[in-house]
């Protein structure tokens, strides 16, 4: 990936800094404390390049300056996504054109306010959404679906559906915005064979993965079904382990540097991997203790410890009562304090956060040490 | 005497030590600088060494202990293993520290200038004993602990090293607990194959020549004891080969008899049921089918019930009420092939079979009331309301007011029948999904039940629990839901709810069945029994 003129390796962390006691509706774009200029400092520091954002916000303003201040003083670009409508209640109507037409407008909308901003690295359509194709999560439908009654045949009709959508935005930003590449943010592969056929127009398949301590075959398997640049969007370890009942810094650590070295192995021109990586973002910069209980104010207040997805990838609690193993309070690389700085939580280092910025700041030492032995 | 005294100096030294440091002692030091200096590097150093590092250590003073240990090491010319070790191992403990404190500036500082000392100092100290000797032994063993706490490619190397070492040590040495030791920690790690082949070699030495078979015994016993069932199995295995190799090995097996008894299901207590079913069988390779009588063929039917090994428990029950059709256990072992072939094996014929057997006895029990419900339930199911009515009919006549949790069940299918109204939605989606062929893709792989205990009494309380495997939703938690079914006893769990707690007033085999929703449809089914006694 070429960015101002020079090759480019992502080196992301997903961004939403959501203080001790706050949940997903804070507006922390707003916030006069500014959580970017710290946290930025931080990354700075830790050799972070970019940050990913989620969603953008109502005041395209603000998120310009957020983009524009992160990148002037600390050179730190954005990628930006786009949730298409994912979490709207009671579900994402894709199949219906008025919510189509009103996800497509918003989208566009936001690529026209920022497009100019040189801090924008490129745009990222949804996140997990490919998932509500299968019928598990966020399930949705439309009068054809309901007549077919074969499962699987629902499913691709959905998948034909989703994914034609995305490209129609994807070929819509093009018109407005050539400079900058269009992303589909997908969970795994699930449903990229569908992609292949309805996607044409996206440039990048920004990747969901939570496999444990590497990618498997990923890489592999994405050159086979739909082979396009790839950006492990999200990906990472959680710090607690909640079969041990207590935090596992090392084990967190240990994880996101094997994922890692797995992304620098599969980077553009590394023989020893398959060459179509472009970077990643690691899930997250910052804890963000509303995510467990979304609905309880008191419970934002608190770092709750209690597993709230299985992933048995994450094989060091997965041995926990009920198999629910993933604390998704504990995935930021750094910690948040009760203690306030600057306005906002104070931030404590995990270790994740100086172990990848060893390895960063002589990757190809780090694989040749890890990968050869004396 | 050398390697016991070793033995003893180094295990005191891995731990925190519990001395102050006091100015009196850091005077007291130079004492012991000398003694260290003119002693031979033998024997002698140990208590020594253990004296100088001990306030160092409580107060995580490493730098300053790693700097004494170096200064001597100079003057010794390196050529002093148990210094290397005390060296490397205060570097192992520094960063041990560093990770449990976050001390993240230094660790990542100086980390890999202490990783190298660590390396060097335990090379060296390898190299300078022999390999029968312990220090040898702990050399390797905190080397491979090292490695394997950085997960680096050395660490199938270092463990290798280990193993060899040890194999080497077994040859000459007479003192096998730094055998056990060794296998301890690598199990602690969770290497269980390889902690084995240590075991092996420990129980290679527990099982000389002159053992007697009596004395393997009762440490394979203490072992089950202390919970360590790895090693008590690889000592009751080498029990085994003795008895099997004995002329008389048919008279072993009453204790093969005990040794599955001991590793069988129960609901308290060590168990592993692979294990107990493994010796089963050897009982029946040694001593025919004859060999094991109506307590032994119950004690595996249920072991392997509760190993989920359907085909083999049904076989067991099966063989049960063939040579022992009066036996205690026959009415519940014939219920439960009723259920076993019915719902688990999707044979609703071959398990009517069951149930009618127990519904023409003459006499009452809970497991004949049972097979009446039962066989109502499945004629209900087909539409058969007639039928079903008089297997209901003759329930309530014969439970004479008794069991009335399955006389409640009766009358609520009773009364659908009699006003017309469909099946219980939750009992009839669990049925069409048990029986119906088109839904034989739920075949109870993707969810499951375990109760705690799975033997209760009247009026305890029985935990049930499920868990159920989804498709693919990332980081989203599918939002299940649970359809209970069946004996639920004195609960009522709504389908929010993936666990409860109930209990029975009446006795005999109760039935829980699960079916588990996802959004676009059923997710799997599960089935259990808990024996209310």
């Amino acid at each position: 990936m070429i960015a101002g003129g020079k090759p480019y390796i992502i080196k992301g962390v997903c961004y939403n800094p959501v203080p001790a006691g706050q949940n997903f509706d804070f507006d922390w774009w707003s916030d006069k404390s500014k959580p970017w200029l710290a946290d930025g400092e931080l990354m700075r520091q830790m050799g972070v390049n970019t940050i990913r954002l989620y969603q953008s916000h109502e005041d395209l303003n603000e998120v310009r300056l957020v983009i524009r201040e992160l990148y002037e003083k600390f050179g730190i670009r954005t990628v930006i996504g786009d949730w298409l409508g994912f979490w709207e209640y009671p579900c994402p109507f894709y199949g219906d054109k008025a919510f189509q037409d009103k996800v497509k407008k918003n989208v566009l909308e936001m690529v026209v306010a920022l497009k100019d901003e040189p801090g924008v690295l490129f745009w990222v359509m949804g996140n997990e959404n490919n998932y509500s194709c299968l019928g598990h999560v966020n399930p949705w439908s439309s009068d054809e679906i309901d007549k077919e009654p074969d499962a699987q045949k629902q499913k691709a009709m959905r998948a034909k559906i989703y994914y034609s959508f995305v490209n129609d935005i994807a070929k819509e930003i093009h018109k407005i915005d050539p400079n900058h590449p269009v992303a589909l943010g997908n969970g795994e592969l699930v449903g990229l064979e569908f992609a292949k056929d309805y996607c044409p127009d996206i440039d990048i398949v920004a990747c969901i993965i939570y496999r444990g301590k590497t990618f498997g075959n990923l890489f592999k398997s994405l050159k086979m079904t739909y082979d396009r640049p790839v950006f492990i969007a999200e990906f990472g370890a959680d710090a607690y382990d909640v079969f041990a009942g207590k935090e596992d810094q090392n084990m967190q650590a240990f994880f996101l540097e094997s994922q890692w070295r797995q992304i620098y192995a599969n980077l553009y021109n590394n023989k020893s991997g398959e060459g179509n990586c472009i970077g990643g973002s690691v899930f997250e910069w910052a804890d963000e203790w509303w995510k467990h209980n979304p609905s309880d104010s008191e419970a934002w207040k608190a770092h709750d410890t209690e597993g709230g997805w299985t992933n048995g990838s994450y094989y060091y609690d997965i041995k926990v009562e009920g198999g629910k193993n993933m604390n998704e309070e504990w995935f930021g690389i750094v910690a948040l304090s009760e203690q306030m700085e600057q306005g906002t939580n104070k931030r404590i280092p995990r270790k994740a956060y100086y172990v990848i910025r060893e390895f960063w700041k002589n990757p190809y030492l780090a694989l040749k040490k890890k990968g050869n032995k004396k | 005497m050398k390697s016991t005294r070793l033995a003893l100096v180094l295990f005191i030294g891995t731990l925190n030590f519990t001395l102050c440091l006091s100015a009196q002692a850091e005077d007291s030091s130079v004492a012991l600088s000398k003694k260290i200096m003119d002693s031979q590097c033998d024997a002698s150093i140990y208590p020594v060494l253990e004296e100088a590092a001990s306030p160092y250590f409580k107060d995580h003073k490493y730098n300053e202990y790693s700097e004494y240990i170096n200064s001597l090491l100079k003057q010794k010319k390196d050529a002093c293993p148990v210094l290397n070790y005390n060296a490397a191992l205060a570097r192992f403990n520094q960063l041990k520290y560093l990770e449990e404190s976050q001390g993240w500036d230094e660790y990542f500082a100086q980390g890999n200038d202490y990783r190298d000392q660590i390396v060097s100092n335990l090379a060296k100290a390898i190299e300078g004993t022999p390999a029968g000797d312990t220090l040898n032994i702990r050399s390797r063993l905190l080397l491979w602990q090292f490695h394997r706490d950085q997960q680096d490619v050395f660490n199938e190397e270092a463990l290798n090293d280990l193993i060899a070492g040890v194999t080497e040590y077994a040859k000459s040495a007479q003192d096998t607990a730094l055998i056990k030791e060794v296998a301890d920690k690598i199990a602690a790690y969770g290497e269980k194959g390889r902690s084995k082949e240590i075991y092996r070699i420990y129980v290679e030495k527990l099982t000389g020549a002159d053992v007697k078979p009596e004395d393997l015994k009762q440490a394979a016993l203490n072992f089950y004891k202390e919970g360590n069932l790895d090693l008590s199995e690889s000592v009751f295995d080498a029990y085994i080969d003795k008895l099997l190799n004995s002329p008389e090995k048919e008279r072993s097996v009453p204790e093969f008899l005990e040794i599955a008894a001991l590793f069988s299901y129960k609901d308290t207590g060590n168990k592993d049921m692979p294990y107990a079913e493994k010796i089963f069988a050897l009982i029946e390779s040694v001593g025919g089918k004859e060999a094991l009588g109506e307590e032994q063929i119950y004690l595996r039917a249920f072991n392997l019930e509760k190993s989920k090994d359907w085909p083999g428990a049904k076989d067991a029950y099966a063989e049960l009420i063939e040579r022992y059709p009066e036996s205690k256990y026959a009415q519940r072992a014939t219920f439960k092939l009723g259920v076993i072939y019915t719902y688990i094996l999707r044979d609703k014929d071959g398990g009517s079979n069951y149930f009618v057997k127990l519904a023409e006895k003459d006499n009452i029990s809970p497991e004949g009331i049972s097979s009446l419900y039962q066989l109502g339930l499945l004629n209900q199911w087909q539409g058969e309301s007639a039928k079903a009515k008089a297997y209901y009919s003759k329930l309530i006549e014969k439970a004479q007011g008794k069991f009335s949790e399955t006389q409640s069940l009766t009358n609520s299918r009773l009364k659908e029948i009699e006003e017309g109204k469909p099946l219980d939605s939750k009992l009839q989606v669990f049925l069409d999904n048990s029986l119906k062929e088109e839904n034989s893709q739920f075949n109870m792989s993707r969810a499951s039940l375990s109760l705690n205990p799975y033997s209760a009494n009247m009026g305890s309380e029985v935990a049930v629990n499920s868990s159920a495997i989804s498709g693919a939703s990332g980081c989203m938690q599918v939002e299940l839901q649970y359809l209970w079914s069946g004996d639920l006893g004195g609960s009522s769990p709504q389908s929010a709810q993936a666990n409860f707690n109930t209990s029975y007033k009446d006795p005999g085999t109760k039935v829980i069945n699960l079916l588990v929703l996802v959004p676009s449809g059923t997710l799997d089914r599960a089935l259990d029994f808990v024996d209310i006694e």
